[in-house]
């Protein structure tokens, strides 16, 4: 069972049904957690949201608490949730990016997706991780091609990953692939 | 006797009535049996009643549901608001149901003369003030695009049926409307369909970007000048992401599809960039349900809706009334179908309000969104002429 943690977001369903095409997903407000059922999940993601990871207290307690027992994904201010709580800064960016499709490649070869490959994704952020950043295990493994901004990052030791763009925009081609891969990995 | 001489006696009698656009022409709906005027307790007896199934086509209900009582079904209460005190929504059961072609005609008697001194209630310097605002909200990530509200007011008496022909004249709009009734009367052209709901299939039509008719301006240039504007396209894309998402908790998982991406509409004096959402229904979705997920409807708000619900119902100092709530009809067979409310007059008790807002995204600027927002009205105002 995959659990998702609403941030309060216009797209967590979109989301929720992104993830319900490969296993059955209970979606709560983050104020809401069920705790058994959260114990009993397999996989967590952290949705989009408005604000700040430091808006978000609760989520941080979660991924520390289930960081190396449970596969954790977080998506765009879950993306940035996780990398906050790894000691990472999160700042505002000059160009804003809200319901932009752009081209993203992939920069790593310790990837799960093929080094070179470009992607067209969906971006509704306003804030970016500051670089450089570096942390045991993470890897940045996707970027803008544009502003070199990080777009994704995998920890395949403790199956942590995160997209700064949105897997379940209808602007993201092949967003379901990308999904489907990380839940297999 | 001739349908036009029709409406034009129903509109003498001072008998309250509803006419609502539909495919080919206008639905009058009249004789009512029952009004409810809904609060924050009724709506739920209202919403879950059980009724017969529909065999009759005046077996419905047809009203409208305020911002204010959207707010309140998802939880959102309005801090202190300068209010007139209108009710927050009406549904009225109609026992008459007459169609007209898209012609209306009606000759009004005027035993009046229309004030069309309007009164703006936030100024072009107090809108930058506000712009500017919410533009740092946007920078730090608590919203994505919020609709500011601004708002026209006039005392004036006005011809309802009079108006609502003139308007569809020189703007047939496929959600138009008009309710005139004892102490009130709206008058619309709403191009916003936000729900259309028969047996389990739903559908959503979001619009995001307008642009002008004029004689250098056809379809396919306006889909070019669409498509090559990238804060429209931004914006729209938006829009048709949080509407996926609103269809997604009510809809069958794998069944929410766009069916018609980014296409162009054309009316009368313009285009519209439109999108059409489509997806079936979970098993045990109420209509309660529905409209909890899909009102106040995205477009007109901003994203997230949450967040943005309150970051500007914070800022407005007037009710909205019902700028930006929904109009239309519920079957008893459980069918629905609903607008957005927006290019709309409300006059209650003499008072004609317009209500109009226009985005703030990053990328917009105070100056050509006070404009746009003038833009919006001035199809209203001019029938004050």
């Amino acid at each position: 069972m995959i659990y998702v943690i609403d941030h309060n977001d216009s797209f967590t369903y979109n989301v929720v049904h992104q993830f319900s095409l490969f296993d059955e997903v209970v979606c709560e407000n983050y104020n809401e957690i069920d705790k058994l059922k959260l114990e009993k999940a397999s996989v967590i993601v952290f949705s989009p949201g408005p604000g700040n990871p430091k808006n978000y207290p609760i989520t941080s307690m979660i991924y520390k608490k289930f960081k190396g027992k449970k596969k954790i994904i977080g998506i765009c201010l879950g993306f940035q949730q996780i990398l906050y709580c790894e000691g990472a800064k999160i700042v505002e960016q000059k160009k804003i990016y809200h319901g932009f499709q752009s081209s993203v490649r992939v920069v790593n070869k310790k990837s799960l997706f093929k080094k070179g490959l470009n992607f067209k994704v969906g971006r509704y952020h306003s804030l970016r991780l500051k670089e450089p950043f570096k942390t045991k295990n993470f890897e940045i493994t996707m970027r803008c091609l544009n502003s070199n901004t990080a777009m994704s990052f995998e920890n395949k030791k403790d199956k942590i990953y995160g997209f700064q763009f949105h897997p379940e925009s209808f602007l993201t081609v092949n967003g379901n692939l990308l999904i489907k891969k990380i839940l297999s990995a | 006797m001739n349908k036009q001489n029709q409406l034009t006696d129903i509109h003498r009698t001072k008998k309250p009535y509803i006419i609502y656009k539909s495919k080919n022409g206008f639905d009058l709906y009249t004789n009512f049996s029952k009004k409810i005027i809904l609060n924050q307790k009724n709506i739920y007896e209202f919403l879950n009643k059980k009724r017969k199934k529909s065999f009759k086509k005046t077996d419905l209900f047809i009203g409208f549901f305020g911002y204010e009582l959207l707010n309140n079904l998802i939880g959102i209460q309005l801090p202190k608001q300068k209010k007139i005190n209108f009710p927050k929504g009406i549904f009225y059961k109609p026992e008459k149901k007459l169609s007209f072609s898209n012609i209306l005609k009606y000759r009004e008697d005027k035993g009046f003369k229309l004030n069309n001194q309007f009164k703006i209630n936030i100024n072009r310097k107090s809108y930058s003030k506000i712009f500017n605002k919410f533009k740092k909200k946007i920078k730090s990530g608590e919203t994505y695009q919020i609709k500011i509200c601004t708002k026209y007011k006039t005392k004036s008496k006005l011809d309802p049926l009079d108006f609502f022909c003139r308007l569809s004249k020189t703007n047939l709009a496929p959600e138009a409307f008009l309710i005139r009734d004892v102490n009130y009367s709206i008058i619309s052209c709403s191009p916003e369909n936000l729900i259309t709901k028969e047996g389990s299939l739903i559908t959503s039509k979001p619009i995001a970007g307008t642009v002008k008719k004029n004689n250098k301006m056809n379809k396919l240039k306006a889909l070019k000048y669409f498509r090559k504007n990238i804060k429209e396209t931004k914006e729209h894309n938006m829009i048709v992401d949080m509407e996926r998402n609103d269809l997604s908790r009510i809809c069958q998982v794998g069944t929410v599809k766009l069916s018609k991406t980014k296409i162009v509409e054309e009316y009368k004096d313009l285009f519209h960039y439109v999108t059409l959402i489509k997806g079936k229904l979970k098993n045990k979705i109420s209509n309660l349900d529905i409209i909890k997920a899909m009102m106040p409807g995205g477009s007109v708000i901003g994203c997230p809706k949450i967040n943005t619900l309150n970051l500007l119902n914070h800022q407005e100092k007037e009710n909205r009334n019902i700028y930006t709530g929904s109009f239309g009809y519920i079957k008893f067979n459980g069918d629905m179908r609903f607008n957005i409310i927006i290019r709309s007059i409300l006059n209650y008790k003499d008072i004609s309000e317009i209500s109009v807002a226009s985005g703030v995204v990053v990328d917009s600027n105070a100056k050509n969104e006070f404009n746009e927002n003038y833009l919006k009205a001035k199809a209203l105002i001019d029938l004050f002429k």
